[in-house]
């Protein structure tokens, strides 16, 4: 079953084509990767998935339904941190709830478990300043998935951390959606990271008026090992395939890239 | 308590430079003199009518300073057309010491209350004009997104983004706020009035009584101190989540930044799922191993 698609989607700022054409199936359930050149229109086409930036053209289909901004059932989270400051780590993650009506003391227990199952138990009386970024990125995957949303984007949700944090926190959020079955669309730039977490990784062309240019199965079973992959030929090989596309892009774009 | 030692070496050295014919008491009135003229004025309730009308002209001119300048400052971040118009205007009024307008408003609207409330108005205003205008203008849109994803509509963003982005700016600019405000009365009385502390420091500076001059000088002081920890203090109370400290917390902390969930976290997660679906209609959610990656 397919939950989300997109079919001839295409976004411009003014005159300025970003996207064009834009056309991609994400199945129920799935993890799928997004990576592309950088400046190509990947968190364009993560905003205008979430609402944010109106379409110019195309279609956008959630479970059969329409996406509309700030739709029930499409959560975000950001590259970067986007907790209010002046809000506990419990506040922040109930946030969503109380906007979508839940009783302040259920929502704030709600939170409470949230935080518990994404491993900051105790935590949830801390600001935000207070808190590691590894942390901070716990409560915003707490705050989207205590909304219960059936579509997660992940914007670079791993960029700016350590490699150990990142690691252990790749690992915490594959095993949280798949647990709920949530349907994921993740941009990244770090092709080791689009094989070792997705189903399938599609690749984004060179802007302006980006596309879709391939989509990749992972033919990788879960749970996956990334020394394990590493070991393996046919990991080295789907790297090999989408570094050459990418590359392609990137050279697109005007950008000498090294052999 | 260094300021307080501070402060009073620096009186007790005054009061013996004084004492000692140093410097002349007529232009330098040593301490003890400034706080018998302080006791006489308080004693004999002289003061009090000319500290209320201060006080009142102040606190007119802040309030209605707050409310014009925050609503203005406001439409402005929110209607470029008009941020247009205002922010030549206001950008000027800035820019000019603002305090040469006295006598025009004494002109206008005579030398009773409402030219000494028109100018600590006008002082207050633009200030907090640009606080609010700055404050909207620098919403960390980030926020703003995270709002709107979340399902939040315009009062959502009011109240957990824009109002509290605000404040920040807004209590920062209050404490210079109260300042002027008391610029603006006390500048207003000096000009023309028949009452007031600026009419006194007038009547001070005319018969050269430095003492009586230091006295009111002294008074003006203490009070817009006062309003200026008053305000402090409400900054801190808003503001505690920037004072806030880490409490202890049990358990152990996992290099990744939080706490080993453990099995039995786990299996209750698993249970929850399987009692709660994801919330969108139509789509068929089957909980999975969570032993994966």
């Amino acid at each position: 079953m397919i939950a989300l698609q997109i079919r001839d989607l295409c976004v411009r700022y003014g005159a300025h084509r970003i996207l064009q054409g834009v056309s991609l199936e994400v199945p129920a359930g799935s993890v799928v990767g997004l990576v592309g050149p950088s400046g190509c229109g990947k968190t364009t086409l993560l905003r205008a998935i979430a609402g944010l930036v109106p379409p110019d053209a195309g279609e956008l289909r959630l479970n059969g339904r329409p996406v509309e901004p700030g739709a029930a059932g499409v959560g975000i989270l950001f590259q970067e941190d986007a907790l209010l400051p002046w809000r506990t780590a419990r506040e922040n993650v109930a946030l969503g709830l109380r906007i979508r009506g839940v009783r302040a003391s259920v929502a704030l227990q709600e939170a409470d478990r949230w935080l518990e199952r994404v491993g900051l138990a105790g935590f949830g009386g801390y600001y935000p300043h207070l808190l590691s970024g590894g942390m901070k990125k716990r409560v915003a995957l707490a705050q989207v998935l205590a909304t219960r949303p059936g579509l997660l984007l992940l914007d670079e949700p791993f960029a700016n951390l350590d490699a150990i944090v990142r690691r252990l926190l790749q690992a915490d959020v594959l095993s949280l959606v798949r647990e709920a079955g949530v349907t994921v669309l993740m941009v990244t730039h770090d092709l080791e990271e689009a094989v070792l977490l997705c189903e399938r990784v599609a690749v984004m062309s060179a802007g302006p008026s980006a596309r879709i240019a391939r989509t990749y199965p992972v033919p990788f079973p879960y749970p996956r090992d990334l020394v394990g992959l590493r070991a393996a030929p046919a990991f080295g090989h789907l790297l090999g395939e989408i570094w050459t596309d990418l590359r392609r892009e990137v050279a697109r774009m005007g950008w000498e890239v090294p052999a | 308590m260094r300021r307080v030692g501070a402060l009073l070496v620096f009186l007790a050295a005054w009061e013996a430079a004084s004492r000692l014919g140093w410097v002349s008491p007529l232009v330098a009135p040593p301490p003890s003199r400034v706080a018998v003229v302080l006791a006489d004025l308080f004693g004999s309730g002289r003061i009090w009518a000319h500290v209320t009308a201060t006080l009142v002209e102040a606190f007119a001119g802040l309030v209605l300073g707050i409310g014009v300048g925050g609503l203005l400052g406001l439409a402005a971040a929110l209607l470029p057309p008009l941020a247009e118009l205002l922010q030549p205007v206001m950008g000027l009024l800035n820019a000019v010491p603002r305090v040469i307008l006295a006598p025009l408003f004494v002109i206008w609207l005579g030398i009773g209350l409402a030219s000494k409330v028109a100018l600590s108005f006008l002082l207050v205003a633009v200030t907090v004009f640009f606080a609010v205008f700055s404050g909207v203008r620098e919403i960390d849109r980030r926020l703003v997104d995270r709002v709107r994803t979340l399902g939040g509509g315009p009062g959502h963003l009011v109240r957990e983004v824009y109002l509290p982005s605000v404040m920040a700016w807004l209590l920062g600019s209050l404490k210079v706020a109260v300042g002027f405000a008391f610029t603006g009365a006390v500048v207003g009385e000096f000009v023309a009035s028949s009452r007031g502390l600026g009419y006194l420091l007038s009547f001070a500076q005319s018969t050269y009584n430095a003492a009586l001059t230091l006295a009111l000088i002294s008074l003006v002081v203490a009070v817009t101190l006062t309003i200026f920890v008053l305000f402090e203090r409400l900054e801190r109370r808003v503001f505690r989540w920037k004072f806030a400290q880490p409490v202890p917390t049990p358990g152990r902390q996992r290099p990744g930044g939080g706490h080993q969930a453990g099995a039995a976290a786990r299996a209750r997660s698993r249970e929850w799922w399987a009692a709660h679906p994801p919330g969108h209609a139509g789509e068929a959610h089957t909980p999975r191993s969570s032993s994966e990656a």
